[in-house]
């Protein structure tokens, strides 16, 4: 019915379908983001009712901004650290529920539930673990480690946050995996058995190969998740103590808004946005090459 | 067939337009009773006594309905009023902090004619004054300095205690290992960035001068760079004192896992005798209080001579601002708003709501309730004689954050006072 008319036609008939969705994203996405990268070239503070043209002075200043590239620094470190751990368990966690074991419905759904808490009340959860909970344990069993607050350090406050976020994809992650591990044909794992490959070479050759699409998809969420952390730190850490876990998105709201230089702000999220394209599309299109076919 | 689409058209493009009408249908419908007004209100521990202040305000004014909305718990005011103003939706009257008030001024109204202004308080306006206009209604007076706990000190001192002993730092430490000698920790030092940042440190800017132009001065010469504060002996003086309260410091262990809720707690149960705060913390302590109500103020000592600035006064200041909007609301509106403040200052019940409910200092001299709360009345009490020191309110927006941080790094021993005064003289440098 659609081929045999004008362009006009199908147009109108595309835009019937799409257009409700196409208008909601250009309006709330699109034209946000346009307008956001005309905003760098501004001085606005977020109130006034002018502002001037400055051209490419905010991104001057971006380059100048030390804590911005010491914070997107650490990001990068809390991003390689989440990615590995986050992934490991979740496949771990993955393989051993697929295996059959008894219960394993149960075992899936209580992994995946921290996922569906809001990163805000998580960290105000964990932080009542990490700053009450744990201190009390550890000084009545005298385990020096929980013997003061994990997030009064900044080492240990950086890994309570690696913990947390680990704790809540973990099991988002492994869903994932399931649907990859479960697509995984019996047929050449059977062969597998016959040609008398043990567990172990039956992992390494048959059933990571089959996966890889189900990596990239978990790397990418979670390399993207990472970059872009924002509640749980706020919540859990509020970038302290004095500074020290502050990630790069925390920044970037607090020159914006704290700090009130929307256009050094701006310019700050648009650099981020950047950098966290490139290394995104950079991962899904070298994994993308070690893609196989059953 | 034909006409089946063109109903599908139809029908989908009605349902657009719909939303499309539902987004844009913000304006006010008044209808002919009355005047419906909002007030954006950023103190939270107030939003009930506010709501209970609005129904009063109705039965004398039944034509006037006032709106409260709340800043949500996290969001600062000027976050939540900006927002408000860029949606083209601002509240008739907003609340904001002193230092913000500047940034809003082509958009509000100028107040200078009210009839409260010949009452308000010496200095009460004079920040929100600009080219020879004010443009916010003082709200409430804050104070802070060291809280104590009467029934820990006059256990201490063995005795009753009299606050006005303490003007020096060595008679502070004094008092500190007395009680410490009774048993009891000596004080406790809340680590939010906030409290350091925006309460402690700025003593050293306020402690400079009892004129508060050369103050501002001083202010100015820290953006030049012009300040060597590693001689400035104020600014050492403060910290003096500040290591003292580090090393008799009930969580001295783990200084930075202190949170603001334990502070009130253990001051209230009087397991410590002294908390750095504010009287905005009253009740809070209240909730725990084990000492009948007896809690007063001592002065932060920055020197060990009694008579330097400083030292006998309580830093205190306008902290909270209402102002006007007279972009969006209309002149009824505007009127309606001018009522509420003059029913606040004048009217029997609003001054009860001021004083008695809310808990509030106000910057009104025709005013003459007394305060209840024991940490008001404190503050009120140095207000009276004289002894206070104008709080720094128009530090730049993110002073707190960034200052804090650098004396949490203190308070840790993560860093040296070397470091902290260089990196609170950088950070001056950075101020546009």
């Amino acid at each position: 019915m659609t081929t045999e008319k004008g362009l006009w036609d199908r147009l109108r008939l595309r835009l019937l379908f799409t257009g409700p969705t196409l208008f909601a994203f250009l309006a709330v996405m699109i034209v946000p983001f346009l307008y956001g990268i005309y905003l760098t070239f501004t001085n606005w503070d977020g109130i006034s009712t002018t502002s001037t043209f400055v051209g490419v002075e905010n991104y001057f200043s971006v380059f100048q901004d030390t804590v911005f590239w010491k914070s997107f620094l650490l990001t990068l470190k809390y991003v390689f650290v989440t990615v590995v751990l986050i992934n490991a368990f979740a496949f771990l966690l993955a393989y051993a529920l697929t295996s059959g074991l008894k219960g394993q419905s149960l075992f899936r759904a209580g992994f995946f539930i921290p996922n569906l808490v809001g990163g805000i009340v998580l960290g105000f959860v964990w932080q009542f673990i990490f700053s009450n909970v744990l201190v009390y344990l550890g000084k009545e069993l005298s385990f020096p480690l929980f013997g003061d607050s994990w997030l009064a350090d900044p080492n240990k406050a950086f890994w309570a946050m690696i913990i947390v976020t680990v704790w809540q994809y973990a099991g988002y992650m492994m869903v994932i995996y399931v649907a990859g591990l479960m697509n995984v044909p019996n047929d050449i794992m059977e062969a597998a058995s016959i040609d008398g490959a043990s567990l172990l070479t039956k992992l390494r050759k048959m059933v990571l190969p089959l996966m890889v699409p189900s990596f990239i998809v978990c790397i990418f969420l979670s390399l993207q998740r990472g970059f872009m952390v924002y509640d749980l730190n706020i919540s859990l850490t509020k970038g302290g103590p004095f500074k020290s876990t502050e990630m790069v998105s925390m920044h970037v709201y607090e020159k914006a808004f704290l700090s009130r230089d929307y256009g050094v702000g701006q310019a700050e999220a648009f650099v981020l946005f950047l950098l966290v394209a490139i290394i995104t599309i950079a991962q899904v299109y070298f994994s993308k090459k070690m893609e196989v076919e059953a | 067939m034909k006409t089946m689409k063109w109903m599908k058209v139809l029908a989908l493009s009605l349902a657009v337009m719909m939303f499309v009408a539902a987004c844009g249908k913000n304006e006010q419908q008044e209808s002919g009773s009355g005047v419906k007004i909002t007030l954006l209100n950023s103190k939270g521990e107030i939003q009930s006594q506010l709501e209970a202040a609005a129904a009063a305000f109705k039965e004398d004014y039944p034509d006037i309905t006032l709106e409260i909305i709340p800043v949500p718990a996290g969001q600062s005011p000027f976050e939540k009023a900006s927002a408000l103003y860029a949606s083209g939706n601002p509240a008739t009257i907003t609340m904001l902090d002193t230092g913000d008030v500047e940034k809003f001024k082509d958009r509000i109204l100028d107040l200078s004619g009210e009839k409260w202004m010949a009452d308000a308080v010496d200095r009460s306006t004079s920040l929100t004054t600009f080219d020879g206009k004010n443009y916010a209604f003082p709200l409430a007076i804050e104070g802070y300095g060291f809280i104590y706990n009467k029934a820990v000190v006059d256990q201490a001192v063995g005795g009753s205690f009299d606050p006005a002993t303490i003007t020096t730092t060595d008679a502070l430490e004094q008092l500190f290992q007395k009680i410490e000698a009774s048993g009891k920790a000596p004080l406790i030092v809340s680590p939010m960035d906030w409290s350091l940042g925006a309460h402690y440190l700025p003593l050293a800017y306020a402690g400079q001068s009892s004129d508060p132009a050369a103050v501002a001065r001083f202010v100015e010469d820290l953006k030049a760079g012009k300040v060597d504060l590693a001689s400035n002996s104020v600014f050492n003086g403060l910290l003096d004192t500040f290591d003292l309260m580090a090393k008799y410091n009930i969580d001295k262990k783990s200084p930075l896992s202190g949170t603001y809720e334990r502070g009130p707690e253990v001051l209230g149960k009087g397991e410590v005798g002294i908390w750095f705060q504010g009287n905005w913390a009253w009740p809070q302590i209240s909730s725990f209080d084990t000492a009948s109500g007896q809690y007063g103020f001592l002065p932060v000592p920055v020197s060990n001579n009694a008579d330097d600035f400083g030292n006998t006064q309580i830093s205190s200041a306008v902290s909270k601002r209402l102002v006007l909007d007279k972009e969006k609301n209309t002149a009824e509106q505007q009127a309606a708003a001018k009522t509420f403040l003059e029913w606040m200052v004048y009217s029997e019940k609003g001054q009860d709501f001021l004083v008695n409910q809310a808990n509030i200092i106000p910057a009104f001299k025709n005013i003459k309730l007394e305060a209840k709360d024991p940490l008001a009345k404190s503050i009120s009490d140095y207000i009276a004689k004289g002894k206070s020191e104008e709080s720094m309110s128009t530090l730049p927006a993110d002073h707190w954050a960034k200052i804090g941080a650098s004396m949490q790094k203190y308070l840790a021993g993560a860093a040296d006072r070397a470091t902290l005064l260089t990196e609170i003289q950088d950070y001056w440098k950075t101020v546009k």
